[in-house]
């Protein structure tokens, strides 16, 4: 326990003072940013088109903030998975390639500990990360919209404790596989031979992923990545998306929410028993 | 915890392959607490690899290594007892100087020297806030040393010590060692090509060869039971040689230059030639002894080797480190 704790302070020493881990904070929040700004510049735009040409502007859909908030979260969770999946890949291979990992285990930790440090380490950035993107994505959306319920001709479609909770799920729901995520990164990150070939396999496979669940049908409901923010999104976050606009259309099947609660955790945990065992006989 | 009385590092019948190609074939080695030893050997032989295993940084297939008492994959458990110098500094090039050290820190349970102090005892205070990667070679090769002296360690491996400094940079390893080894104790295990400097530092040697320690010894020993060569400066170069050449275990080598012979003694003193010489009413002017030493050693040895040969016939001298290391 002493040479994880001692592995963990080490490592968080040498992120305070990393550029790359301040960007990699920082980036998902200034991405979000600037997404609401130009959207917010282009529905001002729309609008002002449409007054001038005598049209009523789309008031609902707009004006409320719900939907811009789950949108931006969306953006946000897919860039922060990403470029934490790269982050997870590099850091064990790149302290690997130039020796540092090699000071660490013969003065304090055993090789689990490193890697179980590592990892903490990562899940200890996204947890600044995504209090950042939501800190910026609360403040942003609140500026330039509101929040309120979805009415339509005065009748109210879903009241704000109804949002509320709906997006409490969605990012719930949202953010159990991105530890999953992350361990497999390590994961990558302690089989390959270099950094670069770490991060490379590490995106080219969650990549891959992305693509290849959409053909997989009802197995692809097995796998963490399918209830991940993506590129190519299949998350309960883009129905909430919807929920919030006020869209009737949404079809919500529980067996998926369930899955989505209890595939993620066996596969983090599968990722992390692998990265222990294969770190034992690794040359580093 | 405390090592005394025990060897700080035993290695017995230590064997590793890679696929096909046995590079460690039954290698044994001792390192005797307060020693500083040497590991020398040809490009290949298996120098870093013997340390890897050491450091448990790569597994080996069959045999047995104790470090300060522990098996090489639970090294941490000495708690700052064993620290290794890598022939790549080994740092976090994003860091400064003063950062890398006080990272260091944070891993040395026992820490003797505060980070200012060794930066002042290598000589490097002034790149202090340098970042890693803007350092040259040597300067991170001192930051990584520096590094390795926060704490108090029982036994340091340093492989290729000397690569990458100048000559004032390699006097002050020397003196660094040889501090460290009196005054604290601390055991040395020195693998490197450059082989004047590990004669001038070492109190134990061995040489690896093939995967194999073919000599091990006390330097003293070593040296010692090896024919050494005289020259005598002398006024009657052929009475001397009538009157040397009765006396058991010399030889002579060259008698050719004016008032200058050469000999070859075989467990003889040079004080005994002095002595019988002026005995006789030779004006002896200068006795000079070339003892055997541990590159005309290493030549002995690695000359044998076939393989050592080929190599050589085909132009690629494989001792030209040791040359090079000699001028």
């Amino acid at each position: 326990m002493n040479g994880f704790v001692a592995a963990l302070k080490a490592e968080i020493y040498v992120a305070l003072r990393s550029n790359s881990t301040r960007l990699l904070v920082l980036l998902p929040s200034l991405i979000v940013i600037a997404r609401a700004i130009v959207v917010r510049l282009t529905e001002t735009g729309q609008q002002a088109r449409e007054a001038l040409l005598g049209q009523e502007a789309e008031a609902v859909a707009g004006t409320n903030a719900w939907g811009h908030f789950v949108d931006s979260f969306s953006t946000g969770l897919t860039l922060l998975s990403l470029t934490l999946v790269a982050y997870a890949a590099w850091t064990f291979a790149s302290d690997r390639d130039s020796g540092a990992l090699r000071h660490v285990l013969i003065r304090r930790a055993s090789r689990p500990a490193l890697v179980l440090a590592k990892l903490s380490m990562v899940y200890l950035l996204a947890l600044c990360a995504l209090g950042l993107m939501t800190a910026s994505i609360g403040t942003i959306t609140a500026l330039l919209w509101d929040f309120g319920p979805v009415v339509e001709d005065g009748y109210e479609l879903i009241g704000s404790a109804e949002i509320r909770a709906e997006v409490g799920l969605g990012l719930r729901l949202a953010l159990l596989p991105l530890p999953a995520a992350l361990a497999f990164g390590l994961l990558v990150s302690v089989c390959a031979q270099s950094a670069t070939q770490a991060v490379t396999s590490a995106l080219g496979i969650t990549v891959a992923l992305d693509i290849f669940k959409g053909v997989l049908g009802e197995r692809a409901y097995y796998l963490y990545a399918t209830f991940q923010p993506s590129l190519i999104d299949q998350s309960y976050l883009q129905d909430v998306s919807r929920l919030v606009r006020g869209y009737s259309d949404v079809m919500i099947d529980n067996r998926v929410l369930q899955l989505n609660e209890w595939v993620p955790l066996p596969q983090m945990l599968l990722f992390v028993v692998l990265a222990l065992l294969l770190v034992r006989g690794k040359k580093l | 915890m405390t090592y005394h009385n025990t060897a700080p590092l035993l290695v017995t019948e230590l064997s590793k392959k890679y696929g096909d190609f046995e590079v460690l074939r039954k290698l044994s080695l001792e390192v005797t607490a307060g020693a500083v030893h040497g590991l020398v050997g040809l490009n290949g032989s298996g120098k870093t690899t013997t340390l890897e295993c050491l450091l448990g940084m790569q597994s080996f297939d069959s045999g047995s290594i104790r470090v300060l008492g522990l098996p090489p994959d639970q090294l941490h458990r000495s708690r700052g007892g064993v620290v290794s110098i890598f022939d790549n500094p080994s740092l976090h090039p994003q860091l400064t100087v003063r950062q890398v050290l006080e990272h260091a820190s944070l891993l040395c349970e026992q820490r003797v020297r505060t980070p200012a102090q060794v930066e002042a005892l290598l000589g490097i205070s002034k790149y202090s806030h340098f970042k890693i990667r803007h350092l040259s070679l040597g300067n991170r090769r001192r930051a990584s040393i520096a590094q390795a002296l926060l704490g108090s360690p029982a036994l340091v491996l340093l492989d290729e010590p000397f690569n990458g400094l100048d000559a004032g940079g390699v006097d002050d390893m020397l003196a660094l060692i040889s501090t460290l080894n009196r005054d604290e104790g601390t055991a040395f295990l020195l693998s490197s090509h450059q082989l004047p400097y590990l004669e001038k530092i070492c109190s134990h040697l061995s040489i690896l060869h093939k995967g194999r320690i073919v000599v091990s010894d006390h330097v003293s020993r070593l040296f010692n039971s090896r024919v050494s060569r005289l020259l005598v400066s002398c006024d009657d170069v052929v009475r001397a040689c009538a009157i040397v050449q009765d006396i058991p275990g010399v030889q002579i080598e060259d008698n050719s230059a004016p008032g200058l012979l050469t000999l070859q003694l075989e467990d003889v003193s040079p004080a005994l030639i002095n002595q019988r010489l002026v005995q006789k009413g030779i004006a002896v002017h200068e006795l000079q002894r070339e003892r055997a030493s541990l590159t005309s050693l290493f030549h002995e040895i690695t000359a044998r080797d076939p393989v050592h040969d080929h190599l050589l016939d085909a132009g690629h001298d494989t001792s030209r480190t040791v040359v090079e290391a000699d001028l």
